[in-house]
């Protein structure tokens, strides 16, 4: 699927330094043209919204915004990781609903203090994360097929475990409702989107171990040149399988923004959800065939996703044409990465 | 082993599917066995059994036969199981709400999935888009188009009894006490042609060697994009069939659901033995393989376990198999 | 010269039907440049690979620095000081040049990688060697030449003892060869064993001090580079005289029709205005270093790569193609240079190959005649002598030199006039090859006309009538059979703006 860069084609006696002034701008390079047209794109759908409909405008569409931006961000930057190896993670989604399902069941009816079912939710994610990660490793299977499976099974257990039934999670004003105020908290009556705070943190966080640290850059080598990679010494398998880990991590902290943020949940549901994350990370320039990708534009991604999905409604579309306008999105999004792939090889 | 191999019976039918014949015989016994202990009064062994794992069947199948030409490309199509679904709520909308006859209804159901089929084969074959993230946009595009048709309500096909009834004969005809399985003569029949297609034709030639080595059958003057794009619009076709015969099975059709049936449909297709990267195919595979999903299906049931198991199965399934194909591909070069 | 740092002797290594190496001995000392030579398949890279742990050896002894070793992985090699510069560059094309050098053992700062200071010791390093280059620049973004060049960088950064070269030129300009030798010049004078694979006989004796020479897998002796002369060489290489002395004269009439013509072809920088004409019955040989552009010109000509522009006429006709499937129509076929990639289509069997580009005739209705596709693939089999237990056997599992044969067969079944033979003996064995040379013989006696590009000088110089000679995408010569030499191809092939 992809081509290894250089070694034969047009390009290869000359340098490919192209490009026009805008794009040669020191500047311009370190943030990326993509990430810059995603926050002019961004501010442009604001300014849209906010015109076309008074309610957008209102803080607690904000709020709203950014109920779905924790959650999404969360996927967002693990598969990330998934993508940046040339590879993807589809249990994201169901996964999500899973573990929240598995938490949340041991607080409500296994009656298990919250901390527990907030340490089982993320543990969940680590086990399948790690499944994934070594199905696609040591399997040898295709990304895409392997965690499939995974969505099955997950979208299967999440049911069996709590026996059909939904799960609520504890409300705010609950005795155990503390894990709500961790993202939303109250002050005085206004509500402050604290989570925003921890979605920044960690994004810093998992940029700087992205890019600074030896795990973040052999998984940026794997999706570049994986054989390159292997004969560098690399044991690639423990780092592309370190991918899935990662995005196992921060699927189950995405279930428990989830939880925080809509409270209940049913079993089987969750999937399309790794298709807003996937689609928001790609939009934020990361490459379906690996190699290319920044934690930063994956959160401006996810943020027109989560703008898109509050909007709409807003403007008077129904759930229903979300969909569809997402799906559009999300073939836009892999057509343009194709193009940019294509100008490259 | 080597014997029953070289067998002249054996190579014909080819020794995977003997054995997977095999499986499916066994299934059955230890589903007969089984269910009796697992819950009281119950068991599989029965005419009713059979005929409702053979419904089950037979929308499958027609699934399961159309992803088997996209697998063969080497391509995967997810958006099939959404994809019957869009067909069934759109023309099932058209039937009951806007009184259209029931023929011109069947086949609105079946170019539906025409349709989906040729978006599919058109974002992969020239746009070259990853199959997979295409088509679960496609899926994206089914469900939120099928909820947008009916406004986000379900729609019931009529009753046997009822005027236009006549389509649900398609799955079985009653016969006194019991059933004539029209639609396991008619899964045989799509299966049969489904077969010649695929290895007799030039499509089927073509597609299947896009799926071995793309790039050698372009410098061949083949259009590849062409063929593969064909892959894609046969497979859409038939899930826009097999819409069919999941309204004739249930009437009632839900929006926003269907995808769980895509896995099943493939792991019946990577059962059969179609190979997930391409090249390598049999529809008489395809068959035995939706058979061995949809008994499954029916033991889950027969021994009142909930249907999610189904999913975990079907999962698991997918992956072992898969696994084998490419431990054995491995081994061979 | 100094004493000997490595010493490989009776490596001996097989795969599943192939002898790769027959015990084989070769020996580096410090400070020398060795020159490991053998025409293709000679298992030079085989070496190397077992010698770095890529593959395990079955039998024999590697003695390096007094001690015997063996590598698991290219890993532990390079911490041994035993490093690669590999023919196909393994390079990250997304990471900067100084993150591509420290691959794998970046400088770290507490847990963080300092990449200011691997910057700043990259850019040490190209100062040591004298290359100009940023350490910050994306990898994708150099020419190959400079992509080399950092992996000579990232060679010497291992403290490396033994450095192997595996064909270092192969992509590189005139001035970049210079530059590579000035390096290879300096490491050899700071006491490195220096392994340099090559087949251009005049590099070799510029720049290396003994010669090993490999055949068929085999072990054939170690000279004096500066004692020996190049046919001595050469005739260790070949070993006995399996080609028949070079065409003295064209086969064909000087009034023979011209089939096909190129006007000014432009495709990317690897085809730049090349024009050509093909004569009925003819043989037209394409000669050239490797990355002259020959490949391109056919693939451009034969629609399967984009071309700017360039005016193509068959038969006096003027054409239009876009696509193979054009060419295809116009009577062209391309026999390509790898055929794994290009050629078979592995998961069909030889009778489904050979129809591969002429289905349409092959149909009864709708459905495929498989008596007739059986019958006339039989009869290829049979006229092309494929060895094969059966035209319905999967083409995966011939030999190289009969998978050849079919994708000939392919193009013979649609009756091509204009047959492009893209390196048609690559990785073919010696029986093969003659075979092969025949049939192209019986092909032009037929009226057929051939375009053959080859790397092998006796190929060209034996099949051909006219020969073409293609210097960085240019056509910088063209000669007749009759006045053809070695020397005048080369001084064509090497001839720059």
């Amino acid at each position: 699927m992809r081509q290894r860069l250089g070694i034969r084609g047009d390009e290869t006696m000359t340098d490919k330094k192209q490009g026009n002034a805008f794009t040669n701008n020191p500047i311009v390079r370190a943030i990326g043209v993509q990430k810059i047209v995603v926050v002019i794109v961004l501010i442009a759908m604001i300014l849209f919204f906010s015109a076309m409909s008074p309610a957008f405008r209102q803080y607690s569409t904000l709020l709203s915004i950014m109920d779905y931006t924790y959650y999404l961000a969360f996927l967002g930057i693990g598969v990330t990781f998934c993508l940046i190896t040339g590879g993807v993670d589809l249990s994201i989604g169901t996964g999500m609903f899973c573990y929240a399902l598995i938490g949340g069941y041991l607080i409500n009816y296994v009656h298990t203090p919250v901390i527990v079912g907030i340490l089982a939710t993320v543990a969940c994610g680590l086990i399948a994360g790690t499944i994934n990660g070594l199905i696609v490793s040591k399997g040898g299977h295709a990304p895409f097929l392997a965690t499939l499976c995974m969505m099955m099974i997950l979208r299967g257990l999440g049911a069996l475990v709590t026996g059909g039934a939904s799960i609520t999670w504890p409300g705010a004003t609950a005795p155990n409702g503390w894990t709500r105020t961790l993202f939303k908290m109250d002050m005085g009556g206004t509500k402050v989107p604290l989570g925003f705070l921890w979605v920044l943190i960690l994004a810093v966080v998992m940029s700087i171990f992205l890019n600074r640290s030896r795990p973040g850059r052999y998984i940026i080598a794997i999706g570049s040149n994986k054989e390159a990679t292997r004969l560098s010494g690399v044991n690639v398998a423990v780092y592309q399988t370190l991918a899935y880990i990662i995005s196992g991590l921060f699927t189950g902290l995405a279930a428990l923004a989830y939880s925080s943020a809509f409270q209940s949940m049913t079993p089987g549901g969750g999937g399309g959800i790794e298709l807003n994350a996937i689609g928001g990370a790609i939009i934020g320039g990361t490459s379906m065939s690996g190699g290319a990708g920044t934690i930063a534009g994956t959160i401006l991604g996810v943020f027109i996703m989560s703008v898109l999905q509050t909007g709409l409604p807003l403007i008077g579309i129904q759930a229903n044409f979300q969909q569809i306008i997402i799906g559009i999105v999300l073939i836009v999004a892999v057509y343009i990465d194709v193009l940019k792939n294509k100008k490259l090889a | 082993m080597e014997k029953i191999k070289q067998n002249a019976i054996v190579k014909k039918i080819g020794f995977n599917r003997v054995v997977l014949l095999c499986v499916m015989v066994l299934l059955y016994l230890l589903f007969a066995l089984i269910t009796p202990m697992v819950k009281a009064n119950a068991s599989f062994v029965s005419y009713a059994r059979m005929v409702s794992a053979l419904k089950y069947a037979y929308f499958l199948g027609f699934l399961s036969l159309g992803v088997t030409f996209v697998i063969a490309t080497g391509g995967i199509d997810f958006s099939i199981g959404p994809v019957m679904f869009c067909a069934a709520l759109i023309s099932g909308y058209l039937l009951t709400a806007k009184g259209w006859p029931l023929a011109l209804c069947l086949l609105v159901c079946i170019l539906v999935g025409t349709a989906f089929g040729i978006l599919n084969g058109v974002l992969v074959a020239y746009a070259g888009l990853p199959s997979f993230i295409t088509s679960m946009a496609s899926m994206m595009l089914a469900k939120g188009i099928g909820s947008v048709c009916t406004k986000t309500q379900s729609v019931s096909w009529p009753q046997l009894a009822d005027a236009n009834g006549w389509y649900r004969n398609l799955v079985g005809i009653k016969m006194g006490s019991g059933e004539f399985p029209t639609g396991l003569v008619l899964l045989i029949l799509g299966a049969v042609i489904c077969a010649i297609i695929l290895n007799k034709t030039m499509a089927g030639r073509y597609i299947l060697s896009i799926g071995s080595n793309r790039e050698a059958v372009r410098l061949s003057g083949v259009n590849t994009k062409r063929w593969e794009t064909l892959a894609y619009i046969i497979c859409g076709t038939l899930a826009g069939m097999a819409a069919i015969f999941y309204v004739a099975k249930n009437t009632t059709v839900l929006p926003g659901l269907g995808d769980a049936f895509n896995n099943e449909a493939i792991a019946g297709c990577v059962m059969g033995g179609t190979s997930m990267t391409g090249g390598v195919a049999s529809i008489g595979g395809t068959l035995i393989g939706v058979l061995i999903i949809a008994l499954l299906q029916e033991g889950i049931l027969a021994m009142g376990f909930q249907i999610h198991y189904q999913y975990i199965i079907t999962g698991l399934i997918v992956l072992v198999v898969v696994w084998a194909d490419l431990r054995s591909r491995r081994r061979r070069n | 010269m100094g004493d000997v740092i490595l010493t490989m002797k009776g490596i001996d290594k097989s795969f599943p039907g192939v002898h790769a190496l027959d015990h084989v001995d070769l020996e580096v000392r410090k400070g020398e440049v060795h020159a490991l030579m053998g025409e293709n398949g000679a298992g030079k890279s085989t070496l190397m690979k077992v010698l770095t742990g890529i593959y395990s050896k079955d039998e024999g002894t590697i003695t390096y620095e007094g001690k015997e070793v063996e590598f698991s992985n290219p890993r532990a090699a390079q911490d041994a000081g035993i490093v690669i510069v590999h023919q196909e560059l393994n390079m990250l094309g997304h990471l900067t040049v100084a993150q591509n050098i420290f691959i794998g053992r970046e400088i770290m700062n507490g847990k963080l990688i300092d990449d200011k200071k691997m910057n700043e010791e990259a850019a040490k390093l190209f100062d040591q060697l004298g290359i100009d280059i940023d350490p910050k620049e994306t990898m994708s973004r150099l020419t190959v030449g400079k992509q080399q060049m950092c992996e000579i960088a990232k060679a010497i950064s291992h403290e490396a003892k033994v450095i192997i070269f595996d064909e270092p030129s192969a992509a590189l300009t005139e001035a970049e060869i210079e530059e590579l030798f000035k390096i290879i010049r300096d490491l050899r004078d700071k006491q490195m064993g220096i392994v340099y694979i090559s087949h251009r006989m005049d590099e070799i004796k510029v720049i290396t001090d003994r010669v090993t020479v490999m055949r068929d897998g085999g072990y054939v002796g170690t000279l004096i580079t500066k004692d020996s002369t190049k046919d001595d060489i050469i005739n260790m290489m070949v070993g006995r005289v399996i080609y028949e002395d070079p065409k003295t004269e064209s086969a064909v009439a000087k009034d023979a029709p011209v089939v096909l013509k190129v006007e000014h072809l432009n495709a990317g920088r690897m085809v730049r205005d090349v024009s050509f004409e093909l004569r009925k019955g003819e043989i037209l040989g394409f000669s050239g270093l490797m990355g002259a552009g020959r490949t391109e010109t056919a693939r451009a000509l034969f629609g399967a790569d984009p071309k700017e522009s360039g005016d193509i006429y068959v038969n006096g006709q003027k054409v239009d193609i876009k696509t193979p499937q054009d060419a295809v129509k116009c009577g062209i076929g391309y026999l390509s240079e790898d055929r794994k990639r290009y050629g078979i289509v592995v998961d069909k069997t030889v009778a489904e190959n050979s129809t591969m580009a002429s289905l349409e005739s092959f149909m009864k209705g709708m459905f495929i005649d498989k008596k007739k596709e059986n019958q006339i693939a039989q009869q290829y089999v049979e006229t092309l002598k494929t060895k094969t237990p059966g035209v319905d056997q999967l083409v995966v599992n011939l030999s190289g030199g009969n998978q050849q044969k079919v994708v000939i067969a392919k193009w013979l079944v649609r009756n091509c006039d204009i047959l492009i033979f893209d390196e048609p003996t690559r990785g073919i064995d010696v029986g093969a090859k003659s075979e092969i040379y025949q049939l192209m013989n019986e092909l032009v006696a037929e009226g057929k006309s051939i375009i053959m590009i080859s790397s092998e000088m006796t190929e060209i110089l034996r099949m051909s009538d006219r020969i073409v000679v293609m210097c960085e995408g240019r056509k910088t010569g063209e000669l007749d059979i009759a006045e053809a030499t070695q020397e005048r191809i080369m001084h064509a092939a090497t001839l720059r703006d």
